[in-house]
């Protein structure tokens, strides 16, 4: 296997400064991490107060604001639920070769229903995670289910990112980047 | 609770990938994560590794509570636990086990200089949800683990002493439950632990010391409980490599007095159980293995029923004292030249001209018999006088006396010295000195001959 450089959070914080934009739209580069093919987490407060912890299947950003995460209604209803009864939300988006991680909130979400291209971008970008945890080791099978490949009953979870964060594992992980 | 037992979940807890954690702060704002480590504590427990004092680490403050996903690398299951946080430990054998586990994962993901374990946080598990059924049949073992543990056993239970035991349980761990590199060994009071025997390697290490705390061995005796590492670490690597890379570079001068250990230079995994009668650790089983993740929860707990069936055989099995004083044994004219045995008291150590043959108690036992050897001419003894013997400062359970004979007697085949010690009887043994032998005490002028 091949030695891969690992990011580090100031990768990020210098991405970010060099790529300032105007202050509601998230950066190029930003925009196509979200988009490469990243195992996505996402958190929620639940109808009690409890955590709620979920997964989204792929992510998807236009308008250079606007972020919508494809999940399985299905496997994620405690995440829908959660949103659906006011939650904010957070979605964290880590890249496995060299664990970039960044994470977004927002103070609201929608549920919305999926557009007719969404289900095989999401293949696309599942089989991208896929390849890259074969490629770390992991059994094809075992991958693939990480991955959700093929995960059903698509909804899409729409939000304004308000926050952003990098969450990269090292020195300053879990600050924030100011807009 | 949930009907989802969480033994059943083992398997998602083995560290193969990370696992993700939602925490909320005070105002209900979610926080999403990566957790390096969830650790399987006992039914309904389970812990987190704390590694930064981060958002997590507030909301968990504020708020006590946090959600994991788990997936099954074995079954292909996803689950999401609801916990309800209990405690921080940061220190005692819960935090050593994470944070030997967690020097693995982190130096696997090239992480070994970021991740550090400053806790270990308990949470109770209030709630488990199925997310993602199992898809694939858990993995089947080319041994059933229950069968492999009772042939052990079995053979445990066919030992008459310390000797036959210490045989038994390393070849029970090769024959039976597949493990090809396997090491026995014993605990002094001092928290220093001596190999006893091995199997798997080129050469069997016997008396090779680590030292209190070092490495998964050390950590596993001085906790009383098993370490296991599923991938290469350098802060618990063990072995000769190590020393070797350190002489090269000039950080070392010369190869200190020892038996080299002999582990493998670069294993990926680990596992150290410890053997323990009646609530003391007494010795370690050690086995490691080329293959990343050898060992899962189901082999620590076959190693350690192998290990604490052992203790107790250990302790059942203590050598008796005999009840006569042994005849008097004449011993046969040796023939000409001869060696000198050198002890420095400063740790026991036996010297065999300048070869090191042995120390700590063990080394203590060899000189008092050589001594009165020396004055008296007498080769027989028995175990009862060195239990009794104040100078020893033997320990108060019987089987480190023999644990103690049983690695003399090895060491002494091994090196193929001209010395050996013969098991005559139950509690009897004999003192054969082939050369004629010279005792000298360094830091004291006189030399002793053996006549």
């Amino acid at each position: 296997m091949a030695i891969l450089a690992y990011a580090t959070p100031t990768d990020d914080q210098i991405a970010w400064l060099d790529a300032a934009s105007a202050p509601d739209l998230l950066p190029a580069h930003l925009v196509a991490f979200l988009q490469c093919g990243v195992s996505i987490t996402l958190g929620a407060c639940g109808r009690t107060g409890r955590p709620v912890v979920g997964s989204g299947v792929a992510c998807r950003v236009s308008g250079m604001n606007t972020v919508r995460v494809l999940l399985s209604r299905r496997t994620e209803a405690a995440v829908i639920d959660a949103v659906e009864g006011g939650s904010a939300i957070a979605a964290t988006f880590s890249r496995a070769r060299d664990h970039r991680s960044i994470q977004l909130k927002a103070s609201r979400a929608l549920v919305r229903p999926v557009a007719p291209d969404d289900a095989s971008e999401a293949a696309r970008q599942c089989a991208l995670l896929a390849d890259d945890l074969v490629e770390l080791g992991y059994a094809r099978a075992q991958a693939d289910v990480y991955a959700l490949l093929g995960a059903p009953d698509l909804v899409s979870l729409e939000f304004r990112p308000e926050r952003v964060f990098t969450q990269t594992p090292g020195p300053g992980a879990g600050a924030e980047l100011p807009r | 609770m949930s009907a989802v037992d969480l033994r059943a979940l083992r398997g998602s807890m083995e560290g193969f990938c990370a696992s993700t954690l939602c925490t909320c702060d005070e105002e209900g704002l979610p926080n999403a994560s990566m957790i390096s480590q969830v650790h399987w504590v006992n039914e309904d427990h389970v812990a987190l590794s704390y590694q930064f004092f981060n958002k997590t680490r507030r909301n968990l403050l504020a708020t006590r509570q946090a959600c994991v996903q788990l997936f099954d690398p074995s079954t292909l299951a996803i689950h999401r636990l609801d916990l309800d946080y209990v405690e921080t430990r940061t220190s005692g054998p819960l935090f050593e086990t994470m944070k030997a586990k967690l020097a693995g994962i982190a130096s696997h993901h090239g992480l070994e200089k970021v991740f550090r374990l400053l806790g270990a946080d308990v949470f109770r598990v209030v709630a488990v949800e199925q997310v993602q059924p199992p898809s694939a049949p858990p993995a089947c073992r080319s041994v059933s683990l229950l069968t492999a543990v009772r042939a052990c056993v079995d053979d445990l239970a066919r030992c008459r002493d310390f000797d036959d035991l210490a045989d038994a349980v390393l070849d029970g761990m090769v024959r039976h439950l597949g493990i090809s590199n396997a090491i026995l060994l014993m605990a002094e009071c001092d928290g220093r632990l001596f190999a006893l025997g091995s199997r798997g390697y080129a050469v069997s290490g016997i008396g090779a010391e680590i030292l209190p705390g070092e490495g998964v061995i050390g950590i596993a005796s001085r906790e009383g409980v098993p370490i296991r590492i599923g991938h290469m670490s350098a802060e618990y690597r063990y072995g000769a490599a190590l020393g070797a890379a350190a002489r090269s570079a000039g950080l070392i001068a010369e190869e200190p007095p020892g038996v080299p250990f002999p582990g493998l230079g670069t294993p990926h995994s680990q596992i150290a159980v410890p053997v323990m009668a009646a609530g003391r650790v007494l010795g370690v089983l050690f086995a490691e293995s080329d293959e990343v993740m050898r060992f899962d929860h189901e082999c620590e707990d076959a190693l350690l029923l192998v290990a604490t069936h052992l203790g107790a055989m250990m302790a059942l099995l203590r050598e008796e004292d005999a009840e006569e004083t042994p005849p008097a044994h004449v011993p046969a004219v040796l023939p000409g030249g001869g060696v000198t045995v050198r002890r420095y008291p400063r740790d026991d150590s036996l010297f065999i001209g300048h070869d090191y043959l042995i120390k700590g108690v063990a080394g203590a036992i060899l000189w008092r018999l050589l001594r009165e050897h020396t004055t008296t001419g007498r080769t027989d003894f028995t175990t009862r006088e060195l239990r009794l013997d104040q100078s020893l400062k033997l320990p108060d359970h019987a089987e480190n006396l023999d644990a103690r004979l049983v690695l003399l007697r090895r060491r002494l085949e091994e090196r193929g010295a001209c010395l050996q010690i013969e098991k005559t009887g139950r509690g009897l043994f004999r003192l054969v000195c082939r050369c004629r032998i010279t005792l000298e005490e360094v830091g004291k002028a006189d030399a002793i001959e053996v006549a």
